[in-house]
């Protein structure tokens, strides 16, 4: 019964999006877009084929039309965490391309997607992006110290897992929300255990040898609504 | 009395740059905003701290800048400062009539001086939350309010006026920009009345157009030459953005897209905005035009919202000469001034390139701030925003408050250092209006600072570095009297360095622009080093050009429109 109720969930989202495919002949984002689309639908939980639409929508510029997708595809597939990240990650897309207030909005409406597939399971990836996310809100609103517990989590969970090369975004970002606590100490101590296991990397020493407003001006940089955060996963599958 | 201005001049030795000469120069009265009576009165209050203002004339023909200041209580005064001529000044407003303008049913917003009727005397319009007054100068310190008999009075929520002749018919237009759509405040028969978007209102006030029909009185054209807008204005500012002697108009609004419009020159504008300067949605406070690069072409400063909570920054709008504007903040250095207000080009130490002052700081209350109770409104799915319930009342908590004023120090043309803190001028009160002018008659540029709920700000320019200058007052005889809209050029040779080129320095005089102020209708040029100006072009509205070669400088000078030769002014020039 319960398969039933989901294999008539994925109908109603697939015929939602017919529209967009049975146009696909006369418009590029379409002709670019359906296919993924397709892709997504016959897999909402698959973390790759949510990435990849996501990547072709920030090209195209479709940040309504993703939102629109994926709101039906979570809502068919309620239990879908890699949707709901993806989802998530729809929102900060759309970020640079919206007004100071619909940036908070989007980012709060991220949070929210975050949250819920930290909620269905948790994972690196799920509480990095998380706290991650938290550290753009400035200040005032008394997020930091969520996301520093996030990627605190994270670091934890990755020094249990096999050594990724991209894990030294933990690193990173948990010092760099330190630093938005005002504790450096703990800060450059991070970025220091960071260049231990990654010595090579350019973020790391760049945050080490920077201070005061140099460093102040470095790590706002970061955290700049009106820039694009890069948000594709494609590290994830990488061989590196 | 001129000779004791010299004296105190004279005196001034410290090289402080700008003294704050407030309450020795008797106007350092508060400002008080508005307490509304009314169901939505405490949500109100975090949005109407407004209506502090300053507009500068020489309402008594004496050769010396007067002021009107406003108040916005529901018993507060408005204030007409006449200049003593020593740096002082008197409050006349009783004897001229013109104190009154807050009640229960009108909220001073801020001023306009204009000749309206062509007679060489400057009249005042006072933009009210309410029904807006006109006041004929009647030449003997009295005024006469005409509102009624010139076809002004009508509601509405009116924040900004600037005065151009946009048909070049000789006779001084009104144009007046509204925040609220025009539902009666003090008692609003809606609670709909708030804007319905953070990012694209379109249900505020707009603009209105009055020509003036040349015999005292004016007609509501705002249809007809194409200027039908709901945005939440906040500002208007004119300036002849293609040199095509027709001055185009830049609407600056809260809550949503900024409009630029090109004027047709055949009594109608086209609205370019796409084109011009793209559709924003930000929250523009603020339009002043400038030549800040002095490549003859005049560019456009606006301020918005730069906070820790939402990053819009400013416009810097270069021209790029082909109707077409490119934002330069960022590269400037003007890109961030925290809630900014009121912004003013003007070149405070003469070296031939227009500064900048910037106000800035909405409320600054209590240690709490009111920042989580916006957000938590506007995370609230499918919140009808138009209605003032929704929104929370701010009570005493703050809102980008205590921000320090910038003054940019114009970098030849490349980019702004803020030098405010070195001189002083960098306070911490919300500001709201600045009001630049030469209330010594002393070749350098001062000014007031108009603040919300708070004493304004007189602050003499002392800077001994300055380089020379020239003043100069317009007449015009065909085109309008107060020659609202004239392009002046000074050549002053290459080995200045002032301009590119052999360009000249362009300046203009302006009828109102920049937020709730208006400053001094002389034509201000800094000249750095140089001791003559070569060649002194001047392009009256009424499509005159006049050249007047190897002008002295250092001096004040009279130009009327057709006459061939500069005439000196009446008031002497203090001496340093």
């Amino acid at each position: 019964m319960r398969r039933l109720a989901v294999a008539a969930a994925l109908i109603l989202v697939a015929q939602a999006a017919r529209p967009a495919v049975d146009a696909a002949q006369s418009n590029p984002a379409d002709e670019k877009l359906a296919p993924l689309e397709q892709a997504l639908l016959a897999a909402p939980d698959d973390l790759k084929a949510g990435n990849d639409y996501r990547m072709a929508v920030i090209q195209t510029g479709q940040y309504d039309r993703a939102l629109g997708l994926f709101q039906k595809l979570v809502a068919a597939n309620p239990a879908a965490a890699n949707a709901h990240l993806n989802y998530g990650f729809a929102y900060v897309d759309k970020i640079p391309a919206a007004g100071a207030i619909t940036q908070v909005i989007l980012a709060n409406n991220a949070l929210g997607e975050f949250t819920k597939s930290l909620e269905l399971k948790a994972s690196w990836i799920g509480l990095y992006t998380r706290g991650n996310s938290y550290l753009f809100w400035p200040r005032i609103f008394n997020r930091t110290h969520l996301g520093v517990a996030d990627l605190e989590a994270a670091l934890k969970m990755q020094k249990a897992e096999q050594k990724r090369f991209y894990h030294v975004r933990t690193y990173i970002a948990l010092g760099d929300g330190f630093w938005k606590m005002d504790d450096v100490f703990k800060a450059s101590n991070t970025w220091r255990d960071g260049l231990v296991e990654f010595p090579d990397n350019a973020a790391l020493k760049a945050r080490i040898q920077k201070q005061g407003d140099e460093l102040k001006t470095l790590i706002e940089s970061n955290y700049d609504p009106n820039k694009r955060v890069d948000t594709s996963l494609q590290d994830l599958w990488s061989s590196q | 009395m001129l000779a004791a201005a010299g004296l105190l001049a004279g005196a001034s030795t410290i090289d402080s740059g700008f003294d704050d000469i407030t309450a020795k120069a008797g106007v350092a009265v508060a400002h008080h905003n508005r307490q509304f009576d009314n169901l939505y009165a405490k949500i109100m209050a975090g949005y109407t701290a407004l209506g502090a203002s300053a507009s500068v004339a020489d309402f008594d023909g004496d050769g010396f800048e007067d002021l009107f200041v406003t108040d916005s209580a529901i018993d507060g005064r408005n204030h007409l400062y006449r200049n003593n001529g020593n740096l002082t000044f008197t409050d006349v407003s009783a004897a001229a009539g013109i104190g009154t303008g807050n009640d229960a049913a009108n909220a001073s917003a801020d001023s306009l001086w204009l000749d309206y009727n062509n007679d060489g005397r400057p009249d005042l319009f006072i933009v009210r939350f309410g029904h807006s007054q006109l006041f004929q100068n009647m030449g003997d310190g009295k005024f006469k309010d005409v509102t009624k008999a010139a076809g002004l009075d009508r509601y509405l929520n009116a924040i900004t006026a600037v005065a151009f002749d946009y048909d070049r018919d000789g006779f001084i237009d009104l144009f007046v920009g509204a925040y609220f759509q025009p539902v009666n405040l003090f008692k609003p028969d809606t609670p709909r009345f708030f804007p319905e978007s953070f990012e694209t209102a379109n249900n505020g006030g707009g603009v209105i157009v009055y020509r003036n029909n040349g015999n005292g009185t004016f007609s509501d054209v705002t249809k007809k030459v194409g200027l039908t807008l709901s945005g939440w204005t906040l500002d208007l500012g004119h300036g002849d953005a293609n040199n095509d002697g027709w001055d185009d108009l830049y609407v600056a609004c809260d809550f949503g897209t900024d409009r630029f419009f090109v004027n047709n020159g055949n009594g109608t504008f086209t609205d370019k905005t796409e084109s011009a300067i793209g559709i924003d949605t930000k929250k523009g406070m603020n339009a002043d035009w400038g030549d800040y690069d002095n490549d003859g072409l005049l560019d456009v400063y606006v301020t918005n919202i730069t906070d820790d909570y939402m990053k819009e920054g400013n416009f810097l709008w270069h021209n790029n000469g082909n109707l077409t504007f490119t934002d330069v903040s960022r590269e400037t250095n003007t890109y961030d001034t925290g809630w900014g207000w009121g912004a003013k080009f003007f070149d405070y130490d003469n070296d031939g390139w227009l500064d900048l002052y910037v106000t800035n700081g909405w409320v600054s209350a209590g240690k709490e701030s009111y920042v989580p109770d916006v957000f938590e409104m506007i995370v609230k799915p499918n919140l009808d925003l138009a209605d003032a319930r929704n929104w929370p009342p701010m009570g005493n908590k703050s809102l980008s408050g205590y921000q320090r004023k910038k003054l940019f120090h114009n970098e030849r043309g490349q980019g702004f250092v803020d030098t405010a803190g070195r001189y002083g001028v960098d306070s911490i009160r919300d500001g709201r209006g600045v009001a630049v002018a030469d209330f010594d008659n002393d070749g350098r540029l001062d000014m007031f600072v108009a603040n919300a709920n708070g004493e304004p700000y007189l602050y003499r320019n002392t800077l001994s570095s300055a380089g020379h200058w020239v003043e100069l007052l317009l007449t015009g005889t065909k085109s309008n009297r107060g020659a609202s809209g004239a392009q002046v050029r000074a050549w002053v040779g290459p080995s200045t360095a002032l301009g590119a080129g052999d360009k000249p320095l362009l300046r203009f005089v302006d009828g109102g622009n920049g937020f709730a102020s208006q400053s001094t209708a002389r034509v201000h040029f800094g000249l750095g080093a140089a001791t003559r100006i070569q060649k002194l072009e001047i392009r009256w509205p009424s499509g005159l050009r006049q050249t007047f070669e190897d002008v002295a400088v250092d001096r004040i000078s009279r130009v009327v429109e057709g006459e061939a030769a500069l005439a000196p002014f009446v008031a002497k020039v203090t001496k340093r």
